[in-house]
């Protein structure tokens, strides 16, 4: 059962639950324990499995770690501590790893010092991929107590025979930054490691987690605790998340953020990020990129005069010498200011940071508030923080989200279900245990939350896969994984290589195919990903890092550019992997602009005076709109912007798309003549990832085209050729030949040759050791790793839609990467007329617009007949060279004349 | 397709042909191709020599061929013979041989096909060390220039060659094509697009193919072959090369 707790324990109650050298320690320490830890000191003492969500500086590693120290110490008095480990905590962040090994061992040594009698000492030890070779023979000769470790080798020690002799002792989990595991793949397998980790023991663990907020909290506790027999296990949930106050604001740079020039919003952000840094004495940056982060340093320092000793960059492609500096720094608080991506987001410790800015949307309540939290390092301080926008579209996305962390209305996070390539890689590593029945090695696997579900039939299919069952008997002995007997149902070992796959390619995070950019002097610039390179031809001008570069040609593996500086780019920058805006706040978002636009109708007409003011920025907002203004964290600057960005909105095409409106604009891109038909369908990516495939799908076989789309948190576009303009009632027929579609398989049916089916593609292969990085003890050159991932696709479909990793595929784009459901509830909303639609024609599109179509993830719906396409390519190339259409058709008839025999 | 009144490109295949020869004509099949990708770590399903084996079946019943002749790189490792490119090899022949009742099976080597040498008694099969001769028909691999003067048309694989074709709305695709042209000294040159199901093939749009195919550094243009894309079912001629680099 999971249980809410309410009632914090006494001050007594809670320390006195504790052994009396900790106790002391603490004392003297700290004096009182902090909200979270009243709760958590007694249950972790009574063997309780808990969830603590508190933000940083509330002692949430003593939350967790107090009751374990005092257990252990307990055991040390009795002479009962041996050399074995009792706790294991894992973290997903090396560097937080370090911090916590730290946060141990100074505390215990200063425990001990207050101790005169002679006991054996608590040891705590660290294992990640940084730890060497030598220091790993020592743990496998004298194992820690505490074992601090990431959930890769956590999986990789759970398949070392000696080692894991030495966790058969094991009583506590500690699971910290439980809110960026519960959501993907990478905890799902850390979930699997658990449950194995109990089979290895014999018996039932206590858990501990850890995070920032989650919601539902409920769904959290079940996936810390999994399910034991068909049943939920027990955990208790402690809810300190708001216990810390916030303080923050939405800035505008400008004062009118949709007319003024980039290098005015840019020269004012930068002053206004200035003006922050010189207010206080530590200042911590976010934005969402690691390029976005060079930029801002680069730029601070050059336009401020700061060096390296006062503002510094914090991010994963920086080595690791350089972010333990960085951190030091921080720690003894002699930056001014630190620039982060996301690595400076988790509990490490940083010291004391006065102010956190964050440079364009985070795109979650949750995100926002981690941030902003990191500043205000103790307890009873308030973190303050800047919000600054960078677009129009930002504006009114960061002013809804803070205002719905005031009101406290979080996003909910979702964790994949029964994904097939994490299992593969643990029943690989299960395999090399020892024999497993089937039966077995199933319920095990569904005492994890991700997969209390799991079918038998699913389950045979991967074993079936694993096994090598796909190809012809001569082959089993290079393909097969593990050894599997069909009449006995049981799997185990099979071949010498086994063990060197898992060791050397298990993890879940994705290696992209990158490409790299060099200039033709063979300088390099940066990496792009395979997909973009199709995207650019010779003359092609793209923007990497900041500037832009033209493309000459490619090579294998490389692509040639020159520099470009000035000129301006003619494809569209690449946004496969950014973080999708939540439904929640999408949603609240429609709300306010339904709001804002409900109160503006009054003022906003056709009459001469109005649109003269609109067009010169000067119109003014009156009371009823001030009010709606007024109730948002925003600046003033923010304030004029938004009201003239919906007034603009509103005279050119009459409506600002809401919750309850999705607004649908054909028009077209004078610049190149493609028509475009912008949907303002304002839910977030996820589901605007399936709707805009959904419509592009019926347009595309309706106009027998192939369809581009371009699809954003705040809506889609779909472009077709110069010659298919796409006709307002058409859009309409379209919606009404949705109904009582399976649009399931609709989709199904038409993704398969995307852009992002390949590439979810080739990453649940090598997830499921289909392609595997290294192989026999080498590492695989990427050269040699690369089968063109279309072709390895159209390979594998020839195994039929069961092939697990093909099933996982489809799983993760219909699940993780799109929000099917809910795109269905706005299909249905929009037939039923619960939702409702607005179809305009616009010579040039509306200001709301511009964003999804020069932004966005872009991919291409091609038109079902194969032969008909390829008609399609040709006829263009041939009117592109000047050949005349009576020529094209000549050319074909003589195609056609058949062979003869 | 036909490119002249005895030889032929049969439509939507990446075959040709020789009515003289009673003969159809392909190259680089690259056989075993997924087994030596598996020895790398990637484990693709076996599917290049079944549809091979599909490509050659529909060639063999529209003309009735006996002979077949391969034009280089039957296989795809160079410097050993893997067993699974054994398996295959064998498997292809006898696949020929029975199922399709092909008389002749005739192979032109090509720089992936060492070690061929000894397989040629065991599966009777006729083995060219390089450049060949037959009737008025020069055929060549391709990795390196013809040396002969003799023949009328020249044909060779090697390059794999497609071209990359615009979409309309921001994207290429890769086209297998046959690329048909004139020698500068009056001869016929016919490159052959790969057989092999896994290569996508070079866009000799894009590419300077003189450097893989030295044919085209004195010899012959690139730019002025006309490109034959292999559409579905039928064939289709899209210009000269020239013509597409700036498409």
């Amino acid at each position: 059962m999971i249980v809410s707790c309410k009632a914090p324990f006494s001050r007594e109650e809670s320390l006195g639950s504790l052994n009396q050298f900790i106790r002391v320690w603490f004392e003297k320490k700290y004096v009182n324990p902090t909200p979270p830890q009243l709760y958590s000191f007694k249950l972790v003492k009574e063997g309780k499995s808990i969830l603590i969500t508190a933000p940083t500086g509330s002692g949430k590693t003593f939350s967790a770690f107090m009751s374990i120290l005092s257990d252990l110490m307990n055991m040390s008095l009795e002479g009962k501590l041996e050399e074995k480990i009792y706790c294991i905590y894992v973290s997903p962040l090396r560097a937080l790893n370090n911090d916590v090994f730290k946060n141990l061992t100074e505390p215990l040594e200063d425990i001990y010092s207050g101790i005169s009698i002679d006991i054996k000492k608590i040891t705590v030890g660290i294992r990640t991929g940084d730890t060497k070779p030598s220091e790993r023979q020592r743990q496998l000769a004298h194992p820690p107590n505490i074992l601090v470790t990431t959930p890769e080798s956590l999986a990789i020690i759970l398949n070392s025979p000696k080692f894991a002799e030495n966790m058969k002792n094991v009583k506590y989990v500690v699971i910290d930054e439980l809110h960026e595991l519960a959501n993907n793949k990478r905890g799902v397998h850390l979930s699997l490691s658990i449950e194995r980790l109990v089979d290895l023991v014999g018996k039932e663990l206590i858990r501990v987690g850890m995070g920032a907020t989650l919601h539902p909290l409920d769904e959290a506790a079940r996936f810390l605790v999994g399910y034991r027999d068909g049943k939920e296990r027990d955990c208790h949930v402690v809810d300190a998340t708001w216990e810390k106050k916030l303080d923050f604001e939405v800035i505008c740079p400008v004062k009118d953020i949709i007319n003024a020039r980039d290098e005015k919003i840019e020269n004012s952000i930068y002053k206004i990020i200035n003006d922050i840094i010189k207010k206080n004495k530590t200042t911590l940056v976010f934005t969402n990129t690691r390029s976005g982060t060079e930029r801002v340093v680069y730029n601070l320092s050059k336009r401020f005069g700061y060096d390296e000793q006062a503002i510094a960059a914090h991010h994963g492609s920086l080595s690791r010498e350089t972010r333990l500096e960085v951190e030091e720094m921080l720690k003894k608080g002699k930056l001014k200011c630190a620039v982060s991506s996301t690595s400076l987001e988790l509990g490490l410790d940083i010291g004391s940071i006065d102010n956190v800015v964050q440079l364009g949307s985070p795109k979650s309540v949750a995100r926002a508030v981690q941030r902003i939290g990191r500043s205000g390092h103790r307890f009873n301080d308030v973190a303050r923080g800047e919000v600054i926008v960078t677009n129009r579209d930002d504006l009114v996305e960061c002013a809804v989200m803070l205002d719905s962390a005031i009101k406290r209305h979080l996003d909910s996070f979702s964790t994949p279900a029964n994904a097939m390539d994490v299992l593969a890689q643990h029943i690989v590593g299960m395999s090399l245990e020892k024999k497993w029945k089937v039966e077995d090695a199933l319920e095990l696997v569904r005492r994890a939350y991700a997969y209390r579900n799991l079918s038998v039939h699913d389950f045979d299919l991967l074993i079936k896969y694993l096994s090598g069952l796909y190809v012809g008997l001569e082959s089993r002995r290079v393909y097969g994984k593990i050894w599997y007997d069909e009449n006995e149902r049981a799997f185990g070992k099979r071949g010498k290589f086994a063990r060197l796959i898992y060791y050397l390619n298990l993890g879940t995070i994705p290696d992209e195919v990158s490409i790299d950019v060099l200039t033709k002097d063979s300088k390099w610039i940066g990496s792009i990903e395979e997909e973009f390179l199709a995207r650019l031809k010779p003359g092609d001008i793209f923007v990497l890092g900041g500037k832009p570069y033209r493309f000459e040609y490619a090579r294998i593996m490389k692509c040639y550019v020159s520099d470009a500086a000035g000129e301006i780019p003619t494809i569209p920058p690449w946004f496969s992997e950014q973080l999708p805006l939540t439904y929640e706040l999408a949603i609240n978002i429609g709300k306010f602009r339904s709001l804002l636009s409900t109160a503006m109708g009054h003022s906003i007409n056709k009459n001469q005076e109005v649109i003269k003011k609109i067009v010169k920025g000067t119109l003014t907002p009156d009371a009823e709109c001030r009010k709606v203004l007024d109730a948002m964290p925003m600046d003033q600057n923010s304030k004029t912007s938004v009201f003239n960005y919906f007034a603009e909105q509103l005279l050119f095409a009459g409506y600002v798309p809401t919750d309850k409106l999705v607004l649908i604009e054909t028009t077209e891109d004078d610049n190149d003549g493609k028509n475009i038909v912008v949907f303002h369908s304002l839910y977030g990516r996820r589901v605007n990832d399936a709707l805009s495939r959904i419509f592009a799908i019926v347009l595309a076989e309706m106009y027998d085209v192939d369809i581009g789309i371009n699809i954003n948190d705040n809506g889609f576009a779909l472009f077709t050729d110069e010659n298919t303009k796409i006709g307002k009632n058409d859009v309409s027929k379209a919606i009404g030949m949705l109904k009582g579609i399976d649009v399931e398989n609709l989709l199904k049916t038409n993704i398969r040759r995307t852009e992002m089916m390949r590439r979810r593609f080739r990453y649940c292969a090598a997830r499921s050791f289909m392609v595997l990085r290294n192989y026999k003890g080498r590492k695989i050159s990427v050269r040699k790793q690369q089968v063109n991932s279309a072709l390895l696709l159209k390979s594998v479909e020839e195994l039929g839609e069961d092939f697990p990793v093909l099933k996982e595929t489809y799983r993760e784009i219909f699940e993780d990467v799109m929000d099917l459901p809910r795109a269905k509830e706005i299909i249905e909303g929009l037939i039923s007329g619960n939702l409702s639609y607005r179809i305009i024609e616009t010579k040039l599109p509306s200001p709301f617009s511009h964003g999804v179509i020069t932004f966005g993830e872009a991919d291409v719906i091609m038109m079902k007949d194969r032969r008909k396409h390829i008609r399609e390519l040709h006829k263009r190339v041939l009117s592109k060279i000047g050949v005349s259409k009576n020529e094209i058709k000549q050319k074909r008839r003589n195609i056609r004349r058949p062979s003869g025999n | 397709m036909k490119l002249s009144k005895n030889v032929e490109i049969l439509d939507g295949l990446p075959v040709i042909r020789i009515r003289s020869l009673s003969a159809i004509v392909c190259t680089d099949l690259h056989l075993g191709y997924e087994g030596v990708m598996a020895d790398n770590g990637t484990f693709l399903p076996k599917v290049n020599l079944k549809k091979i084996k599909d490509t050659l079946k529909i060639a063999e019943e529209i003309t009735g061929a006996k002979r077949i002749i391969v034009d280089g790189d039957i296989k795809n490792e160079f410097s050993k013979v893997h067993v699974e490119e054994f398996n295959e090899f064998r498997e292809f022949v006898e696949y020929l041989k029975g199922d399709l009742g092909v008389k002749e099976i005739t192979l032109i080597k090509g720089n992936h096909d060492n070690f061929i040498d000894r397989l040629k008694e065991p599966l009777k099969i006729t083995v060219h060390r390089q450049e060949t001769l037959i009737d008025d028909f020069l055929f060549f691999h391709g990795e390196e220039a013809p040396m002969s003067k003799g023949g009328e048309l020249l044909i060779m694989g090697h390059v794999h060659p497609a071209i990359s074709v615009p979409n309309g709305i921001g994207k290429f695709e890769k086209l297998k094509c046959f690329l048909y042209g004139d020698l500068k000294d009056g001869r016929k040159l016919l490159v052959l697009p790969a057989m092999n199901y896994f290569a996508d093939g070079v866009s000799v749009n894009f590419e300077d193919i003189s450097k893989m195919a030295p044919v085209f550094r004195k010899l012959a243009d690139a730019d002025k072959m006309r490109a034959f894309c292999i559409g579905e079912g039928e064939t289709l001629d899209f210009g000269v090369i020239g013509d597409l680099r700036n498409l």
